[in-house]
């Protein structure tokens, strides 16, 4: 039933021109920019090292992604990066969904001291521990390995919170009636928790995976050798050169956009798979407790 | 008591199996989280030697750390830079918010919410890299300023006066869409009854928006901030990737000096004790903002 009465549903005229007219000037700012990486890496070195603003291509060409691969060699750190990141990413949400698991047991003994325990590490921040996580895997061994780089910041107790709250959405009764008919605990996980969360797991395993894809702190403090160099670190080698603040830059400018868009292509793959999960994820983290 | 006792035990031999599956996560927290602040803390206090060897020195490091220039100047370029990114990120991203609500069209919808969110998702190395692109004598700014009829071109990452609000705008330009993303989620689950009943007593959308909108999210907002204040002063990769020495006097903040002091300089005990100390501020600040906004009173009360 519509009435014809105009009720006030949406905006009037102007103040929609006005709105979108903010909106259209935020997208282009965040937009822009990217749309200019994009260029540049297709674009060849002599072009992208003139001056102007580059939206669109005076010469396209793949020199750029040629000079990383060829000059800088980024295809060892894009190696490392992947292999430490999916190792432990994946290595990180089975443990995280252990400890999820332990966490939500109605009459667990000592469940409050574990709880805190978990919580605590929380409180905990990692950067600021750095100079004594450093002298830590200096005493293990652990500076300039892939074990190293693995272990450091493998757990968050921000995902294990996470996994606890997906599995609370789980029905107890569902798991008590199991247990009546005799099966094991670590049966029950498997069987009845684990399938249900699959979203809740996708979403630990994304956004961990994109934090330690993107973790510089503790790469530069652990590796010192090149060949161990993950991506950021390597991309940071690649910009920290005078260009900022002289012009003249050791690796011409179509390459640094390259190494950004390889840097970036993965996590953009992820991010289109794992949409309305990383959203869903974020807001359950974001609740309190 | 005693039958208490047995029970408690009968249970822990039931969940045994449990405790198996907690075993090594503790032993992970163990060594890789308290062993760290524990040893921290306790090279505070020790002038840590070179070549192996340390000596207790009490407070020293504390002091140094209290009257070193170079210390305090981190803290208010930590405070300057964080506190105006999470401004500016916190409007931005509700501005975001608000209007994506208003915008009918879905696939519109979800495009402009994917190009502001992905900024989120990219590392600082990509992120600087860009801007440090845009912002170099041949890059985008100085092309925009050419074709205004600026003459010549700027080192704007080399400008002391640009350094600060450079770094408060990338920063703001990297979470935006996170924040909206947050902001939206809270707006899009808000009772449909309230704009309903605003509606037939003839309020505008703009008046329902300022007056139903923005207040229905103050919640969301205030998670949001006390989030963010535990980690206004613990912003390390901008800064590492961002910051040069021409400008480092406006930018380096307290993470990248202590980065600085104790992994290259290898001066373990001030970068240790001013690390602690980063630890207790924050949770002061974190404090403070809690008690200013009510946070716990607020959710006490639900």
């Amino acid at each position: 039933m519509k009435k014809k009465k105009h009720l006030a549903n949406e905006l009037n005229v102007p103040q929609k021109i006005v709105m979108y007219l903010l909106l259209v000037f935020i997208v282009l700012i965040m937009a822009v920019p990217m749309w200019n990486v994009l260029v540049v890496a297709t674009s060849s070195r002599l072009s992208a090292s003139q001056s102007g603003i580059k939206l669109w291509w005076d010469s396209f060409s793949l020199d750029g992604f040629q000079y990383v691969f060829t000059v800088t060699k980024l295809l060892r750190p894009f190696l490392n990066s992947l292999f430490v990141t999916t190792v432990a990413t994946v290595i990180q949400v089975i443990l995280s969904s252990f400890a999820g698991y332990v966490l939500i047991q109605k009459d667990l003994p000592f469940k409050g001291a574990i709880t805190s325990f978990v919580m605590l590490t929380m409180m905990i921040p990692g950067d600021l521990t750095l100079i004594s996580v450093y002298q830590l895997n200096k005493q293990l061994s652990l500076l300039n390995s892939y074990t190293g780089l693995i272990m450091n910041g493998l757990i968050s107790g921000f995902s294990i919170l996470l996994m606890r709250n997906f599995f609370e959405t789980v029905p107890y009764s569902l798991a008590e009636a199991a247990r009546i008919d005799g099966a094991g605990e670590v049966h029950i996980f498997r069987t009845i928790y684990l399938p249900i969360s699959l979203p809740g797991l996708a979403t630990v395993f994304f956004m961990e995976y994109v934090s330690k894809w993107n973790s510089i702190m503790l790469p530069a403090t652990l590796v010192t050798e090149q060949n161990l160099y993950t991506l950021p670190l390597m991309l940071k080698a690649m910009i920290l050169t005078d260009a900022s603040t002289s012009g003249t830059s050791f690796a011409p400018d179509n390459a640094v956009m390259a190494a950004i868009i390889i840097s970036t292509v993965p996590l953009l793959l992820i991010y289109i798979f794992a949409q309305q999960y990383l959203l869903e994820g974020m807001n359950l983290g974001a609740e309190k407790g | 008591m005693p039958r208490k006792k047995g029970d408690t035990l009968r249970k822990i031999k039931r969940y045994r199996g449990i405790y198996l599956m907690l075993a090594p996560i503790a032993a992970y927290f163990l060594v890789f989280s308290y062993y760290p602040l524990v040893l921290g803390i306790v090279n505070s206090f020790h002038k840590v030697k070179l070549l192996g060897g340390s000596q207790f020195v009490g407070l020293a490091n504390y002091q140094e750390v209290a009257g070193s220039r170079l210390y305090r100047q981190a803290l208010q370029n930590s405070l300057i830079v964080g506190v105006g990114t999470f401004l500016l990120q916190f409007l931005w991203g509700l501005m975001i918010a608000v209007f994506l609500n208003e915008v009918k069209r879905k696939t519109f919808k979800s495009l402009i919410q994917t190009v502001t969110y992905i900024p989120y998702l990219l590392s600082w190395t990509v992120v600087g890299g860009l801007w440090i692109t845009i912002f170099s004598p041949t890059g985008m700014v100085n092309g925009i300023l050419n074709k205004l009829g600026v003459q010549g071109a700027t080192v704007f990452m080399a400008e002391p006066a640009f350094a600060r609000p450079i770094m408060i705008f990338t920063g703001a330009w990297k979470g935006a869409g996170y924040f909206a993303a947050l902001f939206l989620a809270a707006i899009v689950s808000l009772d449909n009854s309230l704009y309903e009943s605003a509606r037939i007593d003839g309020a505008s959308r703009w008046q329902q928006i300022m007056k139903i909108t923005i207040p229905q999210i103050i919640p969301t907002m205030k998670i949001v901030t006390v989030l963010s204040a535990m980690g206004v002063l613990r912003n390390f990769d901008q800064i590492f990737v961002m910051g040069n020495p021409s400008i480092n006097d406006k930018v380096q903040n307290l993470l990248v000096l202590i980065y600085n002091d104790g992994i290259l300089k290898f001066n373990v005990g001030t970068a240790t004790a001013a690390a602690t100390l980063v630890l207790v501020v924050t949770m002061l600040i974190s404090f403070i903002v809690r008690k200013l906004l009510r946070y716990d009173e607020a959710y006490d009360g639900r």
